[in-house]
């Protein structure tokens, strides 16, 4: 008769543990890459993200994880040494943009570069040391669209594609998973791992012939080796939630199904949504809903859980928070 | 846009005596579709297409024995029993445009570009033509495309274009849908940039009509009743 007892006991226990443990790197350091009055990609956006979880209680609920610098070798396993070299000059030498207008930048802007790819690293650390069951990164400058030798569309490093490298080679991780959701095709990551059969991208996004920045098509499935480890979802302007819902149980899930990723990596943008002025999707708050639910069950199933999400775009400061927080609902198991 | 600047200057060509099955080779290997035919100091003689080469060989409905039979009586046929005597020829300071409707009205694949003496300087195909399109409409390059609605009238042009400016944005082209709505047109900037709010923002401020490119397309279709 003690078993049943114990049996209760533990049945208690696991759903007064349902909610997963979620670390949250942030870092006021990483306002300090300042873009100008003009950008839409402005330290704003990391203030209104953190007030929002302030106000709605939730950030007491997560775990706080600490960025720092990362090493730069770290940078290295992506992109080449002589681009590092130019980005810092650009910063040192007090320019205002780095090889493009769209690429704004500050004498910060370097260091904090670093500090985000940092505050990645450090929630894949809590990660695998079983400190916290996942964790989202309310970092900045963005990174999916940062080429190996290039910045492109407001990215300098891409903070994701270093994540996996990352977990590669200093935790043997053999099989990651990246899952794109912001509304531009993640060029940088697409690229640096296209002949990569190790690393499983798939991005949905509005549609290469309206949107930023134009690659991102049904046809790019991965090159070589890589063949058929690149799966991208393009979504026609005008549509929405019926749209990314099909999409997402066609393509994204029986593909992550059958590569049983062991770690989940996010690139998390919240411009798909009907009200953010840069892109024509529309998205609402209840279809980002279904995408977060649908990459926890995918990760509980494949990865042991095991996720951690990275902030890309999002530009409208009225809705931004609220997306994330239901975001993190879903990570937290509070939803 | 000049023909000389988007013709294949790299020829793979063929004299009159070449046989049809090594012609057929060097266009398989190669990956060609036609063949331009010069003679000894390289003037135009002839093209010879992909389809001029398999109309003359056997049908492969026919058994293989009677396939190798028929094979061996053709083989040997020298390729200017083939080729298209006085091709349709262009010069180099033709320009694409002129190429695109002498293509389009002729239909043909590919135009050898010739000197005024008759020799031989080029082929623009249908694939360099796509080539140069990919090219001006800059679609290689990282940008977002708009799509906004003017009134037909004088100025309308120079004022979107004066408000990508003011906001430093580079265009990659320009479409113009001259026959859009009654009394409308739909222009299509693609601009070289990920940074569109603002410049939205101020067409929207200035009155202009933007409107998503699908949903005009969407219209269009068919309604359900």
């Amino acid at each position: 008769m003690a078993g049943y007892v114990d049996l209760g006991k533990i049945v208690i226990e696991k759903q007064e543990n349902l909610m997963k443990r979620t670390g949250f790197v942030y870092d006021e350091r990483f306002l300090l890459h300042q873009t100008g009055a003009y950008h839409p990609e402005t330290s704003e956006r990391l203030k209104a993200i953190h007030k929002g979880l302030e106000n709605s209680g939730i950030i007491e609920k997560l775990t706080r994880v600490e960025a720092a610098r990362a090493n730069q070798r770290w940078i290295e396993t992506v992109h080449n040494i002589r681009y590092i070299l130019r980005f810092d000059e650009a910063c040192i030498s007090g320019f205002n943009e780095f090889e493009h207008p769209d690429n704004a930048i500050c004498r910060d802007s370097f260091d904090t570069a670093f500090l985000a790819v940092g505050g990645v690293l450090k929630a894949i650390d809590a990660v695998m040391k079983g400190e916290v069951d996942n964790a989202f990164c309310a970092v900045r400058p963005p990174g999916h669209h940062a080429e190996v030798d290039k910045p492109m569309g407001f990215c300098y490093f891409n903070n994701v594609a270093i994540g996996a490298r990352y977990l590669q080679k200093e935790y043997g991780v053999e099989r990651v998973g990246i899952i794109d959701f912001d509304v531009h095709h993640g060029n940088g990551t697409q690229h640096i791992f296209d002949n990569d059969p190790t690393v499983f991208y798939y991005s949905i996004h509005e549609h290469p012939s309206f949107a930023y920045p134009g690659t991102g098509r049904e046809f790019e499935v991965g090159i070589g080796e890589g063949e058929g480890y690149t799966v991208n979802s393009p979504v026609l302007p005008g549509r929405g939630d019926d749209e990314y819902k099909r999409l997402i149980m066609q393509d994204l899930v029986p593909a992550f199904k059958k590569f049983n990723p062991e770690f989940i990596l996010l690139s998390a943008g919240f411009d798909a949504h009907e009200s953010d002025m840069m892109s024509g999707t529309n998205l609402s708050t209840e279809g980002y809903d279904f995408i977060s639910e649908v990459i926890m069950n995918l990760a509980n199933r494949c990865a042991n859980g095991r996720i951690v999400s990275v902030l890309e775009g999002g530009y409208n400061l009225d809705i931004l928070p609220l997306l994330v927080e239901n975001h993190i609902r879903f990570l937290a198991d509070l939803k | 846009m000049f023909v000389s600047e988007r013709m294949s200057k790299d020829l793979i060509t063929a004299g009159p005596d070449m046989t049809i099955y090594e012609a057929k080779m060097i266009m398989t290997e190669k990956g060609i579709r036609h063949l331009p035919i010069i003679d000894s100091v390289g003037k135009l003689l002839g093209i010879v297409t992909d389809r001029d080469v398999r109309d003359a060989m056997p049908s492969t409905l026919l058994k293989k024995v009677d396939y190798d039979i028929t094979l061996a009586k053709i083989m040997n046929f020298p390729v200017r029993d083939i080729m298209t005597k006085n091709p349709l020829t262009i010069y180099a300071y033709y320009t694409i445009q002129d190429t695109l409707l002498m293509m389009q009205k002729k239909k043909v694949g590919a135009l050898p570009v010739v000197d005024q003496e008759g020799y031989l300087k080029g082929i623009l195909s249908t694939r360099d033509l796509l080539r140069s399109f990919v090219n001006v409409l800059n679609i290689d390059e990282p940008g977002c495309l708009l799509c906004i609605i003017v009134k037909e009238k004088q100025g309308q042009m120079k004022r979107i274009v004066d408000i990508i400016t003011e906001e430093k944005i580079s265009l990659g082209s320009v479409l113009v849908a001259r026959v859009w709505d009654k009394e409308k047109r739909a222009i299509f900037p693609y601009l070289l940039t990920n940074n569109v709010i603002n410049v939205k923002k101020k067409l929207l401020e200035n009155g202009f009509e933007l409107i998503d490119p699908m949903q005009w397309y969407l219209d269009q279709l068919p309604q359900k009743a």
